[in-house]
């Protein structure tokens, strides 16, 4: 009898276990995966959305790690897992997944002929759009890698703008002391890609062609940072984003190269006119700048797609753009949207990046994090003297020709 | 009468063991196949690749030099580490079994490290080792005012620092094990040492150490295979840097699996790991029988 009366119970209880998840997953209309949990304002939007659209969103918080963040959303997508509708990816993993079939097509219900022309063509073309046509993915915003200077610095050096390579390298020089330096990076190997193609471009260069004497003339200079001039330092290897601000931010820096619009220096009470601002970006032979985004996709496996594509539309209307500007500080990705915002130090320099710098895309490939990861390693080694430059342009040559 | 009973409700436990059996079947075995099978495959799902190559990929472990250098810094991790935890973990016990008043107070400390999640002490490591910020050349620098080292930027260093860090938070662990089989040593043995006269170094190597050696072993074959899989210290200190200096063989089958996407080819080297593992595990159940 006493038997019986546990077996009873242990099948009450598997039953419990499986029928509850699905109890769950009825309370939500669609679950999003998204990378802005930790911003203070991410309830702010959240309610904006789910007041507009009349969506109850469940949010799974990416992790802050790249690598685990990748990861993650690879498995969800590769493995047809329809636990997540929508997911926030950047132009590594879109130009890695609009190939395979693991994200739905938007340009029928989502991105339509009445706003598709709002968005930088270049962008969609080169990053969201897959070979057969299909737009994959709305853009959240449209960010750059932005120059971002040290006021209290420039003024103690006495440089009233870097406008040029030569300003540049003369800054760096005369900031260089005390133990502090005049640019900062971040050297870590699947991080210093995005200033290795900066620097690429600045000499106007073509990160696809590594036999370009441009190419040789930018490592050549990322080398002389490091080793001829001191103006930068070899630690930075390994450092990412985070290690990098803290050291804008403590002073050890005068003028680096990075995302966003700020809102680290703005937290630790560094942002200003007088103290870390963004600026123009200098011009060598070129005056270029990346520009990026990350975007909201759309799982194919997904089992609640009227959800979500009411979801997408929402986040690509005027109104969805607006409310990530207002609680996320994110520039519109539509010109159209981007003209109402009111005139400050960001939209300024935005507007000005837009009109006098050469704006382009970042040089992907289908396994972008392997072939960025193969490209840090040997910039790496070539900062650290295990190997020449020369060896590195074969080497990355090589990686070209195995990747693209 | 009684046996035959038993007996006939023996279904009963089977019924109960089942769901267990299911999922290790599911979860377990299912998965080593799939692996095996994998590996004979060049299976890259971001160029849309899936096309059997025999033994290919098993050719290519030993011609790539990533994963030689990988294999290299396994090994370097294993073998230094090991070998630390083994002098350093039987000095500790040692420390831990002599009779002063805080005893109890130091045995319970002394494993809060490794209480500590491994993927949280490697974020901190990770600002602990930093030249401007770290607490490790703060330290230092008590004793060496100008001394100046980003131990994570050098291949060298930052081996030393990965291997250190395992150290610290696994050593306790090590220790408060070797220190319970010291504490099986009756103390008279000891006793009728000293009345023979022999001194606290010869009763060390003539008493303790042959009496806690087959401890040490036992306890070395699932350390030395923990630190064969370990993942998660490279993954949240150095990712693998610099260059690739410090990335472990677990490390890099995940980086080819989960970031590359290079399926057969990480499978080809998890299955290259799990032939290690089944030795080192088939020694293992040997000591602890021969025991």
């Amino acid at each position: 009898m006493r038997s019986n009366l546990f077996l009873v119970i242990l099948l009450a209880g598997l039953i419990l276990a499986l029928v509850n998840p699905g109890v769950m997953a009825q309370e939500y209309d669609l679950t999003l995966y998204s990378i802005m949990t930790t911003d203070q304002d991410f309830d702010d939007w959240l309610a904006d959305l789910e007041k507009e659209t009349g969506l109850k969103v469940n949010v799974i918080a990416a992790p802050t790690n790249s690598d685990t963040r990748q990861q993650k959303v690879t498995t969800v997508l590769s493995s047809g897992d329809s636990s997540i509708d929508i997911l926030e990816i950047n132009d590594e993993m879109s130009s890695s997944f609009k190939n395979t079939g693991w994200l739905e097509p938007l340009q029928a219900k989502v991105l339509t002929d009445e706003i598709i022309d709002y968005f930088p063509e270049g962008y969609m073309e080169d990053m969201i759009t897959s070979r057969s046509g299909d737009i994959v993915g709305v853009p959240g915003y449209s960010g750059y890698l932005a120059f971002w200077v040290d006021q209290e610095k420039l003024d103690k050096y006495g440089f009233e703008t870097i406008d040029t390579k030569e300003d540049f390298i003369a800054f760096a020089k005369a900031a260089s002391e005390d133990g502090n330096f005049g640019y900062g990076g971040s050297w870590e190997r699947t991080y210093v890609f995005n200033e290795i193609a900066t620097f690429v471009n600045l000499f106007g260069g073509d990160y696809f062609d590594w036999t370009n004497s441009a190419n040789r003339e930018a490592i050549q200079f990322m080398y002389d940072m490091v080793h001829k001039w001191e103006v930068t330092p070899i630690e930075q290897i390994g450092d990412k984003y985070e290690q990098m601000n803290q050291k804008f931010i403590d002073g050890k820096y005068a003028m680096i190269f990075m995302w966003g619009t700020g809102t680290e220096y703005r937290n630790a009470g560094r942002y200003g006119e007088d103290q870390i601002h963004i600026a123009m970006v200098p011009e060598f032979e070129t005056r270029s700048i990346f520009t990026d985004s990350w975007s909201y996709v759309l799982n194919s496996a997904s089992e609640n797609k009227e959800a979500a594509y009411k979801f997408l539309q929402y986040v690509a209307s005027e109104q969805g753009m607006l409310s990530a500007w207002e609680n996320f500080d994110r520039y519109p990705a539509r010109s159209d949207v981007a003209k109402k915002l009111p005139d400050n130090e960001i939209t300024e320099m935005y507007n000005r990046y837009s009109e006098e710098a050469v704006v382009r895309g970042r040089p992907m490939v289908p396994q972008t994090m392997e072939f960025i990861t193969q490209m840090g390693t040997i910039f790496q080694q070539v900062m650290q003297n295990q190997i020449t430059i020369d060896e590195f342009l074969v080497k990355a040559q090589g990686f070209v020709e195995e990747y693209k | 009468m009684f046996v035959q009973k038993a007996k006939s409700k023996l279904w009963i436990a089977w019924i109960l063991v089942l769901p267990v059996l299911i999922i290790r079947g599911f979860t377990v075995i299912y998965p080593i196949f799939e692996t095996i099978r994998i590996s004979f495959y060049d299976v890259r799902l971001l160029r849309g690749l899936n096309q059997f190559v025999g033994l290919q990929n098993y050719f290519k472990v030993f011609t790539d030099p990533k994963v030689l250098e990988t294999i290299e810094f396994t090994l370097i991790f294993v073998i230094s580490s090991m070998t630390l935890h083994i002098l350093l973990g039987v000095l500790l016990a040692l420390i831990l079994n002599m009779k002063f008043k805080a005893k109890k107070f130091l045995r319970t400390i002394v494993l809060i490290p490794w209480a500590m999640p491994m993927v949280v002490i490697g974020m901190a490591a990770k600002w602990g080792f930093n030249n401007e910020y770290g607490l490790v050349n703060d330290f230092i620098r008590r004793f060496v005012p100008n001394f100046e080292l980003s131990w994570l930027i050098h291949s060298d260093t930052a081996r030393a620092a990965v291997i250190a860090m395992d150290i610290w938070k696994n050593l306790p662990f090590f220790a408060i094990l070797i220190l319970a089989g010291l504490q099986f040593i009756p103390t008279e043995l000891y006793e009728a040492a000293m009345v023979d006269g022999a001194t606290k170094v010869q009763a060390f190597f003539k008493i303790t150490l042959p009496l806690i050696v087959k401890n040490i072993m036992v306890l070395s074959i699932p350390f030395t295979m923990w630190r064969l899989a370990s993942f998660d210290i490279v993954y949240s200190m150095t990712s693998g840097g610099p260059g690739s200096s410090t990335e472990l063989i677990a490390y890099r089958i995940t980086t080819e699996v989960f970031t590359n996407l290079n399926l057969g080819y990480g499978a080809t080297l998890a299955v290259l790991l799990f032939i290690v593992m089944v030795v080192f595990s088939t020694t293992n159940l040997y000591f602890i029988n021969k025991k």
